[in-house]
């Protein structure tokens, strides 16, 4: 058994910079995280790529680049760090320690912790429309994941479809990189500037996001990809694999060939942990999803539990670095281990760091509206694609009187296979929402259960810690 | 305003949505209060097992009232579909009790014989079978398998089709399910009850109280003490497989979709429905030593739920004396008895005779004093 002040779930901006900030405040601090090396999602692989591909950081860009300094910081801190390891179940008692289970090399590592940061960051917020379960579908955010460790990109015909930054970086850096495109296919709902002008003052604190996403809007129209507007009505067409897109544009019907579909929606906090230990949630409308319920602090409803980074709600890598160093910061206050007036003064500038990077949320979240469509699904389209169960299955679970996912999910397997309800639960709460007529909130979310994400028989034979 | 119904059954589990079914079945209106979209429910979190073998040690009628329910089985699920019910994948083939090493296999051969003793014990095709027989039906057993105790009475269901048929199969029969209605109190209202619950106020003429845990503190409000007890259990699911388990077993079984289930394990502690990581470990642990072929499959899926267990671990049934008209059902096999429960108690409910007919589930049997 290991014991920590400080266990951290995540080696992404916010992990990291919440490691190395504890660390310097002298708490003993365990980084868990799945990947071999640290960055996280936006920057995986960096130290590999900085070390041995140098060409990868040209056409990644510079806020990847950025990633290798993160990366040493980390290294020198001092964190006790696993790789490659996975936490599965995380259990907080109303009194003392909290408990984690970790699977790692065949056997699970329990890990006693003082206080736990989850910073697991967001996860793309799944796309359920007609055909995209067909082999060549899948999203940027994972294509993205591909290109950064392996340097494999997807096979051509590349078709790209969804709304919002991702998509227009991803287009920009398969450009820069050299992989051809056949079609960006822009989902934005007309009127996308018009929905931002209120929100555009406040926003313009964040006026370098504001340059970075002009100067990705100009490399897309300046490369001669073809891009669709306003596109609706999506489908992937195909037998064994996705052939076809078939969608609406301007008016019109267009079908073009595509091996390979890549779909973004924008990005939604991984909930699975903090949905785990029953933490509260709240809906957010203009997300779409939920968010867990945190103090000023970062603390949520569970205490000695903090949540840092995009999983508390999407901000990105500096306002997730900000929101970790706050969140270390905190805790370093609790333990007394800081003094409280420099630690404040270092609080309150994270604090400010954070919310200039805010700044332009609400303008992106009215720019790019995540899709209403899916709320009104219905028919054969599967929602949960682990038991694929279809959208008109889940509004029949509804009428049979299923107050929420639950029920539902006990009526009809959806949410119980290997993904844990990540690709369904969003889905199933939004239809459950509108087949009763009520909000979210009132529908609430999957119970979250162990494992997080699966684990074998024999790790979970091999628990250490009797000890 | 109070709605009326001629029963209100209290709990939307399986053994409430069983009891209702069967009211609706004999033409009688019923409410079903149900709690909202989480709550303790037992019947979310069960193995799906219809159990005969070694049930009843100790209670003979128990063994008869088991055997009665499996006997029912075949035409209970039929009787579903009829009524918009769905397919709840039961399969009766017989079941194994796996025994590791010999000291398992003579306590599990003893407890054959103290059975066999108790005069009415209807169970006399329970029988022990060596390890080769074993391997015969259950080929990736590990070595240090001993042996097995064998009925041809077990089986099992998908228990969560089974919850979700009773719902639909008593709702097309006329029954109204209501959730979002935890019971907060009962009273007796002229010749009836009345239950206040947090979706409203429900009238009714007579009322069922199958509520699980809950009839610990629900039917004393009708004048009854049923003192159950949580008991906890927890469950794995591994990934789906091809087919490797074609003999059901008393902790281990394979589902139509192909996953396993795994489970059979008793824990006192109280009404936390969290993971003991030790007691998965120890499942784990003893799914390694029956199946070692099966160290490296992945589990997707853990939880524990609660068992409702009376003392001495058989039903409870009673019709108060004091509130003539309410009844109190428990038990911790829902899934087992739900036949019975539908098919033949829920009609004494409305017939009259209740407890004559099931003195022996009495909770009288815990209030004798030691000098009678």
């Amino acid at each position: 058994m290991t014991r920590t002040d400080l266990a951290i779930i995540g080696a992404g901006p916010a992990g990291m910079s919440a490691a190395s900030t504890a660390r310097e405040a002298g708490l003993s601090v365990l980084l868990i995280d799945e990947q071999p090396e640290p960055g996280g999602q936006i920057w995986r692989a960096i130290e590999r790529n900085a070390s041995t591909r140098p060409e990868a950081l040209a056409f990644l860009g510079p806020d990847y680049a950025d990633g290798a300094a993160r990366a040493d910081r980390f290294r020198a801190s001092g964190a006790n760090y696993w790789p490659s390891s996975m936490v599965w179940h995380l259990d907080c008692p109303e009194e003392g320690d909290k408990t984690l289970l970790v699977a790692w090399d065949g056997v699970t590592r329990q890990v006693q912790a003082r206080t736990v940061l989850i910073a697991t960051g967001a996860m793309e917020r799944p796309v359920p429309v007609p055909g995209w379960t067909l082999p060549g579908v899948m999203t940027i955010g994972a294509a993205q994941t591909v290109l950064k460790s392996s340097g494999l990109y997807p096979e051509a015909p590349l078709v790209l479809a969804g709304s919002g930054p991702l998509l227009l970086l991803f287009a920009a850096q398969c450009h820069a990189a050299g992989i051809p495109v056949a079609a960006v296919l822009d989902t934005t709902p007309s009127g996308a500037m018009l929905r931002g002008l209120p929100y555009l003052p406040k926003a313009l604190f964040g006026w370098r996001s504001l340059l970075k996403g002009r100067r990705l809007m100009r490399v897309l129209a300046q490369s001669g990809i073809p891009v669709y507007r306003q596109v609706e009505g999506l489908e992937a067409l195909g037998a064994e694999r996705v052939e076809h897109v078939r969608f609406r544009s301007g008016g019109k019907a267009v079908k073009l060939e595509a091996t390979t579909l890549l779909l973004h929606e924008g990005v939604v906090p991984n909930p699975q942990l903090t949905r785990l230990i029953g933490c509260e949630h709240r809906w957010d409308r203009a997300q779409r999803c939920f968010h867990p319920v945190l103090s000023d602090r970062g603390e949520t409803s569970v205490p000695g539990v903090f949540v840092a980074g995009d999983g508390g709600g999407i901000g990105g890598a500096i306002a997730a670095e900000n929101a970790g160093r706050i969140a270390a910061l905190e805790i370093a206050e609790d333990f007394g281990a800081v003094n409280r007036p420099s630690g404040d003064i270092e609080i309150v500038k994270a604090r400010d760091n954070r919310r200039a990077q805010m700044a332009v949320r609400p303008l992106l979240d009215a720019m790019y509206p995540p899709p209403a469509w899916i709320g009104k699904l219905d028919g054969d389209v599967p929602v949960c694609r682990c038991e694929e169960v279809s959208a008109r299955a889940v509004r029949g679970a509804a009428a049979d009187g299923a107050p929420g996912p639950n029920q539902a999910k006990a009526f009809l397997r959806a949410g119980m296979g290997p993904c844990q309800g990540r690709m369904c639960g969003l889905t199933v709460t939004e239809i459950l929402a509108d087949a009763h007529g009520k909000e979210p909130d009132a529908i609430g979310y999957y119970r979250i259960r162990p494992p997080i994400k699966p684990v074998t028989v024999g790790e979970l034979a091999a628990l250490d810690g009797a000890d | 305003m109070a709605r009326s119904s001629d029963v209100i059954v209290v709990g939307g589990g399986l053994v409430g949505a069983a009891v209702a079914y069967g009211l609706a079945r004999e033409g009688a209106s019923v409410t079903i209060l149900d709690e909202g979209d989480v709550a303790f429910r037992a019947s979310r979190g069960n193995f799906g097992l219809v159990w005969v073998q070694g049930k009843g040690d100790g209670l003979p009628d128990y063994a008869d009232w088991t055997r009665r329910s499996k006997d029912l089985y075949q035409g209970f699920a039929d009787g579903m579909l009829e009524h918009n019910g769905c397919d709840i994948e039961l399969k009766q083939e017989g079941g194994l009790s796996l025994c590791l090493g010999e000291d398992d296999y003579s306590e599990t051969e003893a407890s054959i014989h103290r059975m066999h003793n108790q005069p009415g014990v209807g169970e006399n095709d329970r029988r022990m079978i060596g390890a080769d027989d074993v391997r015969e039906m259950v080929p990736i057993i590990g070595p240090e398998v001993s042996g097995a105790s064998y009925s041809p009475h077990d089986g099992h269901v998908n228990p969560l089709y089974l919850l979700r048929s009773l719902h639909a199969a008593a709702q097309q029969l006329g029954a109204r399910y209501v959730s979002g209605a935890k019971t907060l109190s009962i009273a007796k209202d002229g010749d009836g009850f009345r239950t206040e619950t947090e979706a409203g106020i429900f009238r009714s003429g007579k009322l069922v109280i199958a509520a699980g845990i809950a009839n610990k503190w629900l039917a004393p409000m009708v004048g009854l003490d049923i003192p159950v007890r949580p008991d906890r259990g927890h469950i794995l699911i591994t990934e789906r497989m091809q087919p490797v388990l074609p003999t059901l077993l008393v902790n281990a079984r394979q589902t139509a979709d192909g996953t396993i289930n795994f489970g059979n394990s008793h824990e006192e502690a109280g009404y936390d429905t969290s993971i003991n990581p030790a007691k998965l470990a120890e499942i784990a642990g003893s799914i390694v030593r029956y199946f070692p072929i099966l160290k490296n499959v992945r589990v997707v899926r853990t939880w524990s739920a609660l068992r409702v267990m009376a003392p001495d671990g058989f039903p409870i049934y009673r019709e108060s004396e004091t509130a003539p008209g309410a009844f109190s059902i428990s038990c911790h096999s829902g899934v087992t008895l739900a036949a019975a429960h539908a098919l033949d108690l829920a009609p004494s409910i409305l017939n009259g005779g209740f407890n004559d007919r099931f003195a022996a589930f009495s909770p009288e049997r815990f209030h004798v004093s030691p000098a009678a």
